[in-house]
């Protein structure tokens, strides 16, 4: 174990028919984090997961899961991950038993128990005989999960993990997740384009853009959770004098109108003199609310709107 | 790789296609069966009648040999069959017809109908895995592309020879049951290139029938499996296969006067013609037809090997 990182890329590149798909990523996943992968459609979100996990050839550059080449010690470097590349494609004419029966077969030390114990988990039991072709969408999510996980993988890759779940699928999924990182020490790579789920979701974010590693950095980080000084919405009665009694006070070094209020950047420690000066000045206060940047809004600045394909 | 191999065999035989196969052959025998012993003259050979028919097909062979301008081929033929029917008289020994040895015989054809339903399968075997995207999560566990495709090459080989003992075994209690299970010491009589008459065990003979047509087999599967691998199209996999299995060696014989259409594989694939004396060129001997099915063999498997273990899996 250790601090060394569970996956790292060293100058990746991925060229199909002479176009660069992927330019020379570089980046590493520390253990134990739930990291995300971001980028608009066509980035190489897709492409970067498949070479991870040896779908995709690499053209140049290595890729290390837990200190070994995927291109020279590729049964050892994939013994340890469980994955789920976009939606998860079972065998439909088997029970879901006898798909992970299939899978559990080909890697060494899975026992019946272990069969039962994952189905369990996934809440499958009552099920888990059907054939897969009478499954809904979220029972085959599940029984996907069932096969990454089949195995108590130390990394898991899933690809676009919430495509066609339901609200309620993705907030088990979510906490899920959340309890294999935590209970478990499991790293898990989730790519999605859903923004706000990842921003739930994720403890660190990477974002690539047309093959090329754009930033990487904590989720707090991109939200600006962990910078002194926030943006605050003021609700108040009387904008107008409001915004005069603020201006005034030089500590505040922005402030905007809107219909709710007015919007204030500063430090966190200036907030109880601004209430009071407010107040002295007989301004009614219905409430004072820190404004973060969504991912959303960060992931449109970084990337450009009009970057697609 | 014994577990990959399962898993293989769990995809082939938790198939209702695979079922329906098997239950076709299975009816496909017992209907040949029974109109064979009801409607020709199964029946009566059994009762036998064997000595009277032996005796009137002697007398046919000898008039239409008295003819004068006979052709040269048919009078080879003809002398064989007639040396062989004045054996059985002399020797006392009943025709395989008389007996299930002779329509167990007959429905060995029945491995080209095998050949055709191990294709389909072989067709669909990779293909099938890419059109469905169940190849994603059968490549990202630690088994080697070349292990994966080996064992779904060994599941067909299985499938196969699954399909030609149950076309053994289905065409051995039918007949037995319609002819009795007797004839256990019945030779079967071959007459060779010198007109000499050979008694050979049924049993022995019947088998090298069957291996001599799973060699074809074989090649077909392969040849299916080759392209299932390099197109991922389990249509254009199974449709080619099929068409080169019914116009392959007509469209070769179309150029048997050239001494190139020795090396086309649909000129080799039948290895009987050997043992029946009627090569497809008369310099073509059994040991040259085994080292140009070999060549195949090896560039069919390279091929699917080397795309196969290259290929992106995108999509």
């Amino acid at each position: 174990m250790g601090n060394k990182p569970i996956v790292s890329l060293r100058n990746v590149t991925k060229r199909i028919g002479g176009k660069v798909i992927i330019d020379k990523l570089s980046f590493d996943v520390p253990r134990g984090e739930i990291f995300g992968f971001l980028g608009p459609n066509g980035a190489g979100k897709t492409t970067t997961i498949r070479m991870m996990v040896g779908l995709m050839s690499i053209t140049e550059g290595e890729i290390y899961i837990d200190g070994n080449n995927t291109k020279t010690e590729f049964e050892k470097a994939i013994r340890h991950v469980g994955a789920i590349v976009e939606n998860p494609e079972l065998y439909k004419y088997l029970s879901g038993y006898n798909n992970l029966v299939h899978y559990a077969r080909m890697i060494p030390g899975i026992t019946k128990h272990r069969i039962d114990e994952v189905v369990k988990l996934v809440k499958l039991e009552n099920r888990i005989n059907d054939k897969v072709s009478k499954y809904s969408l979220g029972m085959r999510q599940r029984l996907g999960v069932a096969q990454a996980i089949l195995h108590k993988p130390s990394l898991l890759i899933l690809d676009e993990p919430t495509n066609g779940l339901d609200p309620a699928g993705i907030r088990e999924l979510r906490d899920y997740l959340r309890y294999l990182t935590k209970e478990e020490g499991i790293t898990v790579i989730v790519s999605s384009h859903l923004l706000s789920e990842m921003e739930l979701m994720c403890d660190r974010v990477a974002i690539i853009q047309q093959g090329k590693l754009v930033d990487i950095k904590l989720i707090q980080d991109f939200t600006g959770r962990n910078d002194t000084t926030q943006t605050y919405l003021i609700e108040v009665d009387a904008a107008e004098h409001a915004w005069s009694v603020i201006q005034e006070m030089d500590t505040v070094s922005h402030i905007n109108s809107k219909s709710e209020g007015l919007e204030i950047s500063t430090d966190r420690e200036q907030i109880p003199d601004i209430i009071s000066r407010l107040v002295q000045a007989n301004i009614r206060i219905y409430g004072i609310t820190i404004q973060h940047q969504t991912l959303e809004e960060r992931f449109l600045q970084m990337t450009g709107s009009e970057q697609i394909g | 790789m014994v577990n990959l191999i399962q898993n293989e065999n769990m995809k082939i035989y938790r198939r209702i296609r695979t079922w329906i196969m098997a239950i076709l052959l299975v009816f496909i025998v017992i209907a040949a069966s029974l109109i064979s012993f009801f409607v020709e003259n199964g029946q009566e050979m059994k009762a036998g009648e064997w000595r009277t028919q032996l005796e009137q097909q002697q007398t046919d062979y000898k008039t239409q040999l008295a003819q004068p301008e006979l052709n040269k081929q048919y009078e080879i033929v003809l002398t064989k069959d007639l040396a062989l029917v004045e054996y059985q008289l002399e020797n006392s020994i009943p025709p395989l017809d008389a007996t299930m040895w002779g329509p167990i015989n007959g429905l060995t054809g029945l491995v080209f109908l095998i050949t055709l339903f191990v294709v389909i399968v072989a067709g669909d075997s990779l293909a099938g895995e890419f059109s469905t995207g169940t190849i994603k999560l059968l490549l990202i566990r630690p088994a080697s592309r070349l292990k994966i495709m080996l064992s779904k090459y060994f599941a067909l080989i299985i499938f196969g020879l699954f399909l030609l003992l149950v076309l053994f075994v289905s065409s051995f209690l039918i007949n037995g049951a319609l002819y009795g299970f007797s004839g256990w010491s019945q030779s079967y009589l071959n007459v060779n290139a010198e007109g000499i008459i050979q008694e050979e065990s049924t049993l022995i003979h019947l088998w090298q029938t069957y291996f001599l047509g799973s060699v074809a087999t074989v090649m077909y599967v392969t040849l299916a499996f080759m392209i299932s691998a390099v197109f991922r199209s389990s249509a254009m996999a199974i449709g080619i296969s099929i068409f080169a299995m019914f116009a392959g060696l007509g469209v070769t014989a179309i150029f048997q006067q050239y001494p190139w259409s020795k090396y086309s594989i649909f000129a080799n694939i039948d290895l009987t013609q050997h043992i029946n004396g009627s090569p497809f060129r008369d310099e073509m001997t059994m040991g040259f037809s085994v080292g140009t099915l070999i060549v195949y063999f090896v560039i069919f498997n390279v091929l699917s090997w080397a795309v196969f273990t290259r290929r992106d899996v995108a999509a």
